[in-house]
């Protein structure tokens, strides 16, 4: 028996794969903590944690693994996911970033997976750009309430699978100029967004979901370009329209010619790597560090003509 | 230091449908994969853009080899790589299952025209990439003036992710 017994049905090599796959998750709050949760529960290995915030007190109705405790500590989000993981995995591979994601972009290149729980339009098409460029899948969640009138209200939501060279959130209409502009004019007059634990559940065990189709799928051909609508009030998930529409559209908005560093040069590179091992190897021919007692003890041991 | 190289699903499959058409008198057939680039610490990483074909009247009569690519192959490749600014790979197929090799015939060659790249885009790492049914390996020049490095990683990127590693 182990603890991946339950869901052997996922392949035979499935415990490697998930083990080997390093995930990148921006944004730990509402959506991004569940993720953490079931991404260790399911054995995924690696990950590069990125948020640049601490648990405040509006953040407990739904930041899982987070207790009361951490309000008193300022814990930060990267921090109680880490805690959250390493107690559901021996020796998981974690790099916690508390920044911005900007400043995360040489640990996030190297991820098999990227997913986006953020709240602005604008970040998230920053991060679907970035991970285009590096050929990376990007999975994007996002919740939202909205007032209906008359003190009633919609919980709506959705879940895209973002693949290279496959329809974009631009493709999608999620990202569009007159809401990036929209927002852009809100910035700073926008109060706390209403959120709640159960919708964020619902989407973010759909994206673990999708990550464990790409990594280990257990079914033929698992679609490679997912866009999902959430109803909160209905309690349904069900593909929008266009999924089935841009099914075999190749996105205009984020060509092959794009991936990659535009000012990447190679010789700046071999230069990067020589340095790099230069500097190792004076580290490892440094001589062995000496007690203060040691060193001590020798003078005493000198003068005296020991 | 690793160094992977990223192919979209799309583009691998472009790249096997045009290595599997017949040629006049040619066994095989030639391509070449242009790459975007990107390091992460001392880490390299390729990422393929697009693919092109050689020519048919590119080749060479030569029935000792697979193929033989003429020098307007190579130097349209070379033209690519000037105008684009971009790492280019020679590829071409094996077939059969598992990780292929390249052959004795295939070394001496890249070690010929690989490190001519770097006359024209020496600010890219360029190569040679063979393919199996399933599988991939590489050979990448970081340097003209050096050996090549084997390509340590590949990601078939696509639903799912197919990840082979060399080690």
């Amino acid at each position: 028996m182990n603890r991946f017994d339950r869901q052997s049905f996922l392949g035979m090599d499935s415990e490697f794969k998930l083990g080997a796959a390093t995930l990148g998750l921006v944004g730990l709050g509402g959506g991004g903590s569940h993720i953490v949760q079931q991404s260790g529960h399911l054995g995924i290995g690696g990950y590069v944690l990125v948020d640049p915030d601490h648990s405040t007190e509006t953040n407990t109705n739904r930041l899982v693994g987070g207790t009361l405790a951490d309000l008193e500590s300022l814990t930060a989000k990267v921090a109680i996911a880490e805690r959250l993981i390493r107690g559901l995995q021996e020796r998981p591979r974690i790099t916690p970033v508390r920044d911005t994601w900007h400043n995360a972009t040489a640990k996030l290149k190297r991820c098999e997976i990227i997913v986006g729980a953020v709240d602005s339009f604008k970040e998230r098409e920053e991060l679907e750009r970035f991970a285009r460029r590096h050929l990376i899948p990007y999975i994007d969640i996002g919740m939202d309430i909205h007032e209906l009138g008359g003190k009633k209200y919609l919980i709506g939501g959705q879940v895209i699978l973002s693949m290279p060279g496959k329809p974009c959130l631009r493709c999608c209409g999620l990202i569009t100029e007159e809401r990036l502009a929209m927002e852009a004019n809100k910035y700073g007059a926008a109060g706390s967004r209403p959120q709640v634990v159960w919708s964020n559940g619902v989407l973010a065990s759909t994206v673990v979901g999708l990550i464990t189709q790409l990594l280990t799928p257990w079914f033929n051909n698992p679609p490679d370009f997912v866009y999902l609508d959430y109803d909160g009030n209905r309690g349904t998930l069900t593909p929008n329209d266009r999924m089935e529409l841009l099914r075999n559209k190749i996105c205009p908005h984020h060509p092959p010619e794009e991936t990659g560093d535009p000012l990447f040069d190679v010789r700046e590179f071999n230069r990067h790597v020589a340095d790099l091992a230069l500097n190792k190897s004076k580290f490892s021919s440094a001589p062995p560090a000496t007690s203060l007692w040691k060193t001590i003890w020798a003078g005493i041991a000198r003068a005296l003509g020991l | 230091m690793t160094i992977q190289f990223k192919i979209t699903r799309h583009l691998l499959e472009e790249v096997r449908r045009d290595l599997a058409r017949p040629h006049r008198y040619a066994h095989e057939r030639v391509g070449f994969i242009s790459s975007g680039l990107s390091s992460a610490e001392e880490n390299l990483l390729v990422l393929a853009r697009t693919y092109r074909a050689v020519a048919d009247g590119d080749y060479l009569h030569d029935p000792s080899v697979g193929a033989m690519i003429g020098p307007d192959a190579i130097r349209k490749a070379l033209q690519w790589a000037l105008s684009e600014g971009v790492a280019v790979f020679h590829v071409h197929t094996h077939g059969g299952i598992g990780r292929p090799g390249f052959s004795n015939i295939d070394l001496r060659e890249q070690a010929k025209f690989v490190p001519n790249f770097f006359q024209i885009a020496p600010q890219c790492p360029h190569g040679a990439l063979v393919l199996s049914n399933n599988s991939v390996h590489g050979h990448i020049w970081l340097d003209g003036d050096k050996s090549f490095e084997i390509v340590t990683g590949f990601v078939e990127v696509g639903a799912p992710l197919n990840i082979w590693s060399t080690s």
